[in-house]
């Protein structure tokens, strides 16, 4: 029995000790383009190092019991042992404890770091509607629309273009049903609501573009009907000055007519 | 003439009785008489009871209620699983023939959405179709992980491992079996009213404005509400009053006490999705507009009182497959169930904290962030009463006995499932994470590890270990144990990856993908071939044997609990008499010990 115990500890130890290096060493995120992406990617690391101890924990019991418990006659019965009280008061007070430890970090720190700043230098303003993205800045006087048109045809699409460095305030609404605004490399997404003004803030930091990784794209992540997959567009995020000279581009092509003649096949 | 057919003809009759009084209604009204919605609706709820009527509740309660002799049903052979029948065994098995059959019938639905997905773009279906297979796929699961498990064995078991004779309310138990058809023939019915494209879920104002499909999944998921609400009551009040002498609630086996908790959530939150989705079904029919912006209604509503039930509702699929996995496990490895008393105290911690948890699905819905902070607390809170489970399950398998039998491989495989299952879930329920990863393929991954692998594993280690007390024979063994290999090994190389997917910006609900995901999706598709074909090993070993396997003994476990105490199959009034319950069900390694004189 204590040689039993004291064989689990050693192996959970050492599997721990593996499952951490390999926690710490493989990189599974998508580039990140803000400050609350890299926030929230280390809440995520957090988690898997508080959850790598009790997934070992667990199969390292299993797995010995497995391997060492198993009946070698039909007649054989196990030990009479209905409880051993300080073994459970104990995980009782281990589970909980891991229970509130990450409840405040990274549940209720992060939800302060979300919060901590309500302002944005750049105002952007988007109304959803099936199945498009309009997407307004209001301190430029420019709208771009995307269009349904697919993974396929995404070079063709509108681009949401952010400026680096800056601090952008989404404000997020719908027209008909409910959608989702969702940028993978933000590592966030707000629901995009019928009569009611969404926000989301994010401290955008280095440049990126749909052509380097996927993340970089509004996606609708709430079911919408038919045109759902498809609701989506890219994002650049880019140096201010190219930002500045992004807008002029686009203002020209919204005098010549251009954008919204093209309508996406469902 | 069979109550089915009888049924069934006093259901079209009633429903074109409902619905030509609607429609005389509607022209008195000066509105267009047939308008698909109201003649439905009036005419589904006229159709239900005629079909309720015709299938046994004339002939039993409204007879008796006109002072005429009633005619309970009575038939032989096959013919009793096709009537009002108030054995609680025969019920136990219409249930279970008719939700395994529905859920092989959802899986060959995810094996098309599978085939979509294994490319990018656009293959054998076009986007609507997709939301209509991926919506119907998932709300016939769902009703397959609430009703499976407590329909099959809660039925066919809990009066057995309790010494009773029946439950405490036969015809009502009958009533919450003959409540499904309605149900299962309105999805039956959906696709050639447009389907529904909302998932399970229904959202409006999606869910107002889409095609009249979605009015067939409001009635048909109110209908089926309806019957878990039946089956709870029957349940708690089976489980308080029937126990045999000294059946004491400490003596009481732990998946009674699972149905126990799952029947106080049934009872008491069902109410709340069937009020959602009369609520939804209004505004479509009857311009209500609860939930419509443009009317003034509000969308976030439904979601607080859908969630409300759909919360508690995930741990009415769990907690039933939890008491299987406890009981197997205990039996399987020849030692008491350990932490006993702790193991119900986690069922009842988890029972109280469900109703306290629902929003947590709604952390990006534009809900007021203050109300964040106590659903994450609460969510994360949950992981306590729900490790009591795993210190109950960890502490029965340490120093036992094993004996690796077919469910007792379901249940392992269960607890490692069941483990990931929570683990993935944490991250769900910390705010900052869940921005990232909320209708995310992670979100996909992290339910079928609880539901399918926590959930259907329980329903599967359950089949293989009470097979031979339902059908009196035994499956076999060998088919047992490769069926279980394959679907453990596929399931989890069809649904780990899946959270990478998540994480990697694959949202859920979607026809279509960014090509760069290609390569995994492709992956999980072919992994998932492999894990619904291991299906055909299971339905080919449970027709064979049930044909032809070898009889089986009352106890071929030899096993402690009431229900292999009796013969197998059980004779109709289960105990030759009353069973004396002298200690618990549990006591292996003590000698001399004894459950119960039979």
């Amino acid at each position: 029995m204590r040689r039993d115990a004291l064989i689990v500890f050693i192996l959970w130890v050492l599997l721990t000790v593996v499952g951490e290096a390999i926690v710490m060493a493989i990189d599974i995120y998508p580039p990140v383009a803000a400050v609350e992406a890299e926030h929230i990617d280390q809440a995520a690391r957090t988690l898997f190092m508080l959850a790598t101890p009790v997934f070992t924990f667990v199969v390292v019991v299993m797995l010995y019991s497995i391997w060492r418990f198993r009946a070698r006659d039909e007649s054989e019965e196990g030990p009479a042992v209905y409880i051993h009280q300080p073994f459970a008061v104990g995980w009782l007070v281990v589970t909980s404890a891991l229970a509130a430890l990450l409840f405040y970090n990274p549940g209720y720190v992060g939800w302060k770091f979300l919060q901590r700043d309500p302002t944005g230098d750049l105002v952007v303003q988007v109304v959803a509607a099936q199945w498009h993205w309009h997407v307004t800045y209001p301190q430029y006087d420019l709208t771009v629309t995307s269009k349904p048109i697919g993974f396929e045809r995404m070079e063709e699409n509108a681009e949401l273009a952010l400026p680096a460095g800056k601090r952008v305030k989404f404000e997020i609404t719908s027209v008909d049903v409910i959608h989702s605004f969702w940028i993978p490399a933000l590592r966030m997404k707000v629901d995009a609501v019928p009569g009611l003004v969404t926000t989301m803030y994010a401290t955008v930091t280095e440049p990126g573009s749909y052509e380097e990784d996927a993340a970089f794209r509004v996606q609708c992540a709430e079911l919408c009907g038919t045109g759902h997959p498809r609701m989506n567009m890219r994002v650049t995020v880019m140096e201010p000055e190219e930002f500045e000279k992004w807008v002029e581009e686009q203002k020209k092509m919204m005098e010549m007519g251009g954008g919204m003649e093209e309508e996406g096949d469902h | 003439m069979l109550p089915v057919i009888r049924g069934t003809i006093w259901a079209i009759v009633a429903f074109l009785i409902g619905a030509v009084l609607t429609a005389i209604v509607r022209a008195a009204m000066g509105l267009a008489p047939w308008a698909f919605g109201p003649v439905f609706t009036v005419g589904y709820f006229f159709g239900f009871t005629g079909w309720l009527l015709g299938v046994g509740v004339w002939d039993t309660w409204l007879r008796e209620y006109l002072g005429m002799e009633p005619r309970p049903f009575k038939a032989e052979g096959w013919r009793r699983y096709f009537g009002f029948n108030t054995d609680h065994k025969v019920i136990g098995i219409q249930y279970g023939v008719t939700f395994v059959f529905m859920f092989l019938a959802a899986g060959l639905l995810a094996m098309l959405m599978r085939f979509e997905l294994m490319r990018p773009g656009r293959d054998i279906m076009d986007f609507a179709e997709y939301n209509r297979i991926m919506s119907l796929h998932g709300f016939m699961m769902i009703l397959v992980a609430v009703t499976a498990v407590p329909g099959m064995f809660g039925n066919y078991f809990v009066p057995l491992m309790i010494g009773a004779e029946d439950m405490a309310f036969p015809r009502m138990n009958a009533l919450s079996y003959w409540i499904w058809p309605p149900a299962a023939f309105l999805l039956l019915l959906s696709p050639f009213f447009g389907g529904w494209d909302t998932g399970w879920t229904g959202y409006p104002p999606l869910a107002i404005t889409n095609a009249d499909g979605q009015l067939l999944y409001n009635l048909a998921f109110f209908t089926g509400g309806l019957s878990s609400i039946v089956g709870s009551v029957n349940f708690l009040t089976t489980i308080i009053t029937m126990r045999a002498p000294g059946m004491t609630w400490g003596r009481v086996p732990i998946f009674v006490w699972s149905i126990f908790f799952t029947s106080v959530m049934s009872l008491t939150a069902t109410q709340f999705v069937g009020v959602a989705m009369v609520m939804n079904l209004l505004d479509r029919i009857a311009s209500t507009a609860f939930f419509d912006p443009v009317q003034g209604g509000v969308p976030l509503v439904y979601q607080h009182i859908f969630w409300f039930y759909s919360h508690p509702a995930v741990y009415v699929m769990i907690l039933p497959s939890l008491g299987i996995m406890l009981e197997v496990l205990a039996h399987f490895s020849r030692k008491p169930l350990f932490a006993y008393r702790w193991a119900v105290a986690g069922f009842a911690g988890i029972t109280a904290l469900s109703f306290t948890v629902w929003a947590h699905h709604m952390f990006t819905s534009g809900m007021p962030e203050v109300l964040h902070v106590p659903f994450m607390a609460t969510t994360e809170a949950i992981s306590v009463p729900t490790g009591l489970i795993f210190l109950s399950a960890l502490g029965t398998i340490w120093q036992g006995k094993l004996r690796f039998k077919t469910p007792m491989l379901f249940a392992l495989g269960m607890l490692f499932n069941f483990l990931i299952g929570g683990l993935t879930g944490i991250f769900n329920s910390d705010l900052p994470v869940d921005m990232q990863l909320h209708d995310t393929f992670w979100v996909v991954s992290h339910f079928h590890y609880t539901i399918l692998g926590g959930g259907i594993f329980g329903l599967f280690a359950g089949i293989y270990y009470w097979f031979p007390k339902m059908t009196g024979r035994m499956y076999d063994e060998r088919l047992g144990r490769i069926h279980f290999w394959l679907m453990f090994v596929f399931f989890n190389l069809t649904f780990l990856p899946m959270a990478w997917l998540g994480l990697n910006g694959m949202n859920r609900r979607i026809g279509d993908y960014p090509p760069q995901l290609g390569g995994v999706n492709a992956f999980v598709s072919m992994m998932a071939f492999v894990l619904g074909a291991s299906f055909l090993i299971f339905v080919y070993n449970m027709v064979v044997s049930w044909v032809r396997g070898h009889v089986a003994e009352a106890n071929p476990w030899g096993v402690r609990t009431l229900e292999w105490a009796t013969s197998s199959p059980p004779p109709e009034h289960n105990f030759p008499h009353v069973p004396e319950v002298l200690g618990g069900p549990y006591d292996y390694g003590v000698p001399g010990a004894v459950h119960a004189r039979v």
